[in-house]
């Protein structure tokens, strides 16, 4: 395969292609202003699909069931799986008088979920089975009172919901070219190896744009990435390609791994198992899904690809990616979950290179969760009314058009 | 005191196991962020030689759950574990903690609650 870096990260002009997104500052409204903020509650997180971060594995028998309180749907969502095999979303809401209705993040209802109120069941398909005392309401009808749904599908094994129980797309449409472009890739294959969550007192913007580009790479992971990133024929240039979809965004990172001077450590991980640094090779690449190093470059670093508004795909190689899920609690407080897919040990040598990857990668992250906290509170001083975005940060400056998009059509239409 | 000891070709890291073989992530954390740069610097020094003995060692056992594993060799694994926690320390930080990092604390690792 032809090398194609030279035509790439080479001084173009990423944000020129798209003239409709500008190139002037972006204002600091939407992480300060509480009506802001309520308008996106209304506008985009209850009416478009969210991603769980959960995988449909985590549930694989019917029955099996997860809670998930959504703070800013101000609802806990109960996601089961049926005796048909699909994945449903209920609000985890007993409809006689409102009580939360199952309690463990993970639950088994192989014959039913009973609420420990009235004792009022429902089978994993959301109907109401079983009314101790029945007969001794008034014109009651079972069938009146399901378990309120919402939309729930799956993509690759990730579980995305919907608020909106009738949403006007499904998720394959939503996603769109997004689905094509990662097909192939080893999802599948590639347990759960860690995950952790966070609480951060600062808006979900700043949360989700600091997974948003790599511009950072350069100063705030400098000895992870410095060196890695050095472009010596485009200093400024560490973009190979930038797709901007219609709701979702990808970013292509150069980035020279075979340079790198290989620390003792490294050398003896990438021995024994897979590496988060390590090139994994280009003798398969053409195999590769089109959508992973889209430009065949033998210099890639990793791809991005966010899936708006909440969800953060972040492909290091075939075999190693990290999924980001953030969902605001309110103007200034948002949850971080940060997982890696790593391959799964075949002996206890590979438990310690797996070790050495997720360490690698938790002190990668705790770079990225310094910058948050103290981010939104410089913010809060308003000394920033406004910020300048460098053309590698697009998918910032896209991602806030289409937020922007959503918040007016929903205005006139109302 | 069987659970004191290494595996007879490694008997001489037990000072190094007695201090860094910790079962968990959180654990191992905390050692190295109450530890000295010198302390840290040391097991590495220590370990690295060994380790590519450590790893041909371990390739002979399944990877989990340590409980399976012989209670010597889930020691030497343990202490395995703990260079791999300590490495970006001196690879990366040149400091026990990430410099001026977001609270490890507060990062909560979802995966000690339920898988290994």
């Amino acid at each position: 395969m032809q090398d194609r870096a030279d035509s790439h990260a080479n001084g173009k002009r990423w944000t020129l292609d798209h003239p409709e997104l500008g190139t002037g500052p972006l204002p600091v409204t939407p992480y300060l202003s509480t009506e802001y903020f309520e308008q996106e509650r209304e506008k985009i997180f209850t009416r478009t699909w969210l991603c769980t971060g959960k995988k449909g594995e985590e549930i694989p028998r019917p029955g099996d069931s997860l809670v998930l309180d959504i703070a800013v749907g101000k609802t806990s969502l109960l996601l089961v799986r049926g005796k048909d095999g699909r994945v449903r979303g209920f609000h985890n809401v007993c409809k006689h008088r409102g009580n939360r209705l199952a309690w463990n993040d993970h639950g088994a209802c192989g014959s039913g979920l009973t609420c420990r109120f009235h004792g009022w069941t429902y089978a994993s398909d959301g109907r109401l089975i079983g009314v101790p005392e029945e007969d001794m309401f008034f014109d009651f009808d079972k069938r009146d009172y399901g378990l309120s749904p919402i939309a729930a599908d799956v993509w690759e094994g990730f579980i995305f919901i919907n608020l909106d129980p009738d949403p006007p797309e499904t998720l394959h449409q939503y996603l769109g070219e997004v689905v094509d472009l990662l097909r192939g890739y080893a999802f599948d294959r590639l347990p759960l190896s860690w995950s952790y969550t966070a609480e951060q007192k600062c808006n979900w913007r700043i949360l989700r744009d600091s997974q948003l580009e790599f511009y950072h790479g350069k100063a705030l992971h400098q000895q992870f990435a410095g060196k890695v990133m050095i472009n010596k024929q485009q200093p400024s240039c560490h973009v190979l390609d930038a797709k901007l979809f219609r709701r979702h965004s990808m970013m292509s990172f150069y980035g020279d791994r075979r340079n790198t001077q290989r620390t003792p450590m490294e050398r003896l991980m990438a021995q024994f198992g897979a590496s988060l640094k390590t090139f994994p090779g280009v003798r398969e690449m053409d195999r590769w899904p089109l959508g992973v190093n889209p430009t065949r470059s033998k210099q890639w670093f990793f791809d991005i690809y966010y899936i708006f508004p909440n969800f953060h795909l972040v492909i290091l190689s075939p075999f190693l990616f990290v999924a980001h899920t953030m969902l605001p609690e309110t103007v200034n407080r948002s949850t971080w979950n940060a997982r890696g897919y790593f391959p799964q040990p075949a002996t206890a040598a590979e438990s310690v290179t797996r070790e050495y990857n997720k360490c690698l990668a938790r002190d990668v992250w705790l770079e990225d969760g310094s910058t948050l906290e103290n981010t939104q509170r410089g913010i809060e001083s308003g000394v920033l009314s406004q910020y300048p975005v460098q053309d590698q940060e697009l998918l910032i400056r896209h991602a806030h058009k289409v937020a922007e998009e959503l918040l007016a059509s929903d205005a006139q239409a109302g | 005191m069987s659970d004191t000891s290494l595996p007879e070709p490694f008997a001489d890291l037990e000072p190094l196991a007695a201090v860094w073989a910790l079962a968990t992530e959180t654990e191992r954390n905390r050692q190295r962020l109450g530890s000295t740069m010198a302390q840290i610097q040391a097991c590495y020094d220590t370990l690295l030689p060994r380790m590519e003995a450590v790893l041909t060692y371990l390739s002979t056992f399944p990877p989990e759950p340590p409980d399976a594993l012989p209670q010597e060799t889930r020691r030497l694994l343990y202490l395995a574990l703990a260079l791999a926690e300590i490495t970006t320390a001196v690879e990366l930080h040149q400091q026990p903690s990430v410099p001026a990092g977001f609270d490890p604390q507060r990062f909560i690792p979802d995966h000690e609650r339920t898988r290994p």
